[in-house]
């Protein structure tokens, strides 16, 4: 019983590190760059919800859809403004840029919000059901409900329409691409701006269980690294099934061995895929700029 | 008489702070062949990737149709018509070979299945296998979807980087047949070309390029040069 309730809670935990790994191999397949501040991103997209919906007091969806679209054109003028210039450049410089965004986002959520903890309110009731022995949470419906959405809307987006082969294109070669007169440094601006789009998903949706706090993007982006990294840089499914795993591994762990493991899972996970099987579950061994 | 297609005037280009082409000229008319020949590092690539916009001039001037290109995006240019088969082919290798023919007419996004029946008929090899991912085929037959691919795009001028390299001889045959009918329905055509048989075959001109400069250029069909005179050209 116990565990039947551990492994639900479990993938629910999962689904939101798999929207976050997700967002963050977007981008990622898109430029070949990661992006160290992506979780800052995540943590602002959380910010931009809250300022929304209580700041300013609008309905929930309208909030959402705006945060979403600001934090998009933040994504794509952040491609355009500060990586796409540094590109062609030494791969640590792109790494330490999308450090310093990250930062920055950090400073500007400090100065805003102090180091208050801040809550979002939920838009539905905080219901639980009983699925037999095991307890289903509002919030884990509402969290797998969503991000399952979501990854049928990219399956779709990108097995399905005209956009979704242009996409698989520029993934598979850029200079491919190119040759068929498509823009790539455009692409990789809207690439940029959906992966920071559905960061921002994962960061609201992570905003209704727990408290916001300006350093959140840390914690976040261990996790969203961590999923990446077991399911395979790169692969958009191997980010999918890499957070459903580290959601299951740090309840399961967390239980059965300890509750330190619910906070370190994504570090030791990191490790040990990059020593042992360094390609992750799905990833093929590709060259990595950072 | 009638402006050349394309024409490149003291083109000069490179790679970070190695400069390849030292003010290269050259035109190219309508329905003309001219195969670019010269020895490694000579800067034959580099001159059809700065045509193409790959690599940015740095100095000089490339006309085309009557519009300044020098120094527009790969992007642009093809959109104008100069459509490129680059040496490493750059396919798609996880997508179908019909996809990658389509992808090859997506900017225009118009009459797609007409030139694509026409490609699997000229190509018929390509018709029998529009489902197979490129990555499974031999490379004669990559180096056909290549071509199909930048047909797709209905080029005014094709560029081609050594479409025989490293084909076996069997497939080197095919690539110059399909050669010899792109020139026969009138494509215009700029190619590298190591196998200078091949390239006497389908050209209709041939310049040599000589560390970073047109160092000579012969009309084939005079008869002027034999492949003797040539190699000696680009050698000695």
């Amino acid at each position: 019983m116990i565990l039947s309730q551990l492994v639900i809670s479990g993938v629910a935990t999962g689904m939101l590190y798999a929207l976050i790994a997700l967002s963050m191999t977007v981008g990622y397949r898109a430029t070949t760059v990661v992006n160290f501040g992506h979780g800052d991103i995540v943590m602002m997209g959380a910010y931009a919800m809250l300022f929304l919906a209580v700041g300013v007091g609008m309905p929930f969806p309208l909030a959402l859809a705006l945060a979403a679209s600001g934090l998009f054109l933040f994504g794509f003028l952040m491609q355009r403004g500060l990586m796409a210039p540094i590109i062609a450049g030494p791969h640590l410089s792109l790494a330490i840029m999308a450090l310093a965004v990250g930062y920055a986002l950090r400073g500007v959520a400090r100065i805003e919000w102090g180091n208050d903890i801040l809550l979002l309110p939920r838009p539905y009731a905080q219901n639980a059901f009983l699925l037999g022995p095991v307890v289903i949470t509002m919030d884990d419906l509402v969290i797998t409900g969503s991000v399952l959405l979501l990854l049928l809307l990219l399956f779709v987006v990108f097995n399905v329409t005209r956009i979704g082969k242009v996409i698989q294109a520029v993934f598979q070669t850029q200079r491919g691409a190119q040759l068929v007169g498509i823009n790539v440094p455009a692409f990789h601006c809207i690439m940029w701006g959906a992966g920071t789009t559905l960061g921002t998903a994962g960061g609201v949706l992570l905003a209704l269980i727990v408290p916001l706090t300006p350093d959140m993007g840390v914690w976040t982006l261990v996790r969203g690294f961590a999923a990446m990294t077991l399911g395979g840089f790169g692969s958009l499914h191997g980010a999918v099934i890499g957070g459903v795993l580290l959601g299951l591994m740090e309840k399961l762990l967390g239980f059965y061995v300890s509750t330190v493991f619910i906070d370190i899972s994504g570090y030791l996970i990191t490790i040990l895929v990059l020593l042992i099987r360094p390609q992750g579950l799905f990833g093929q061994h590709a060259t990595l700029r950072v | 008489m009638p402006e050349p297609l394309l024409t490149a005037l003291g083109v000069e280009a490179g790679y970070r702070s190695k400069q390849i082409l030292f003010g290269v000229d050259f035109t190219i008319s309508r329905g003309e062949v001219v195969a670019l020949l010269g020895a490694n590092g000579s800067g034959k690539s580099t001159a059809l990737n700065t045509v193409s916009g790959f690599v940015r001039p740095s100095a000089g001037s490339i006309r085309f149709d009557g519009e300044e290109i020098a120094g527009s995006p790969p992007h642009r240019i093809f959109r104008r018509g100069i459509i490129q088969v680059s040496q490493a082919r750059d396919l798609f290798p996880d997508m179908s070979v019909e996809d990658n023919l389509r992808l090859g007419a997506w900017v225009r996004g118009a009459e797609i299945e007409a030139d694509l029946d026409a490609v699997c008929t000229s190509f018929p090899r390509l018709g029998e296998r529009r489902r197979q991912p490129v990555r499974l085929m031999s490379g004669g037959e990559q180096q056909m979807v290549a071509i199909g691919r930048a047909l797709m795009g209905r080029p005014k001028l094709l560029l081609l980087d050594e479409p025989s390299g490293g084909l076996a001889p069997v497939f080197v045959g095919e690539i110059a047949a399909i050669m010899t009918a792109l020139k026969g329905r009138g494509i215009t055509m700029l190619i590298i070309e190591q196998n200078i048989k091949l390239a006497l075959t389908v050209a209709d001109r041939f310049l040599i390029l000589r560390d970073g400069k047109v160092a000579q250029g012969h009309d084939v069909r005079t008869g002027a040069a034999t492949e003797e005179d040539i190699v000696r050209s680009i050698y000695l």
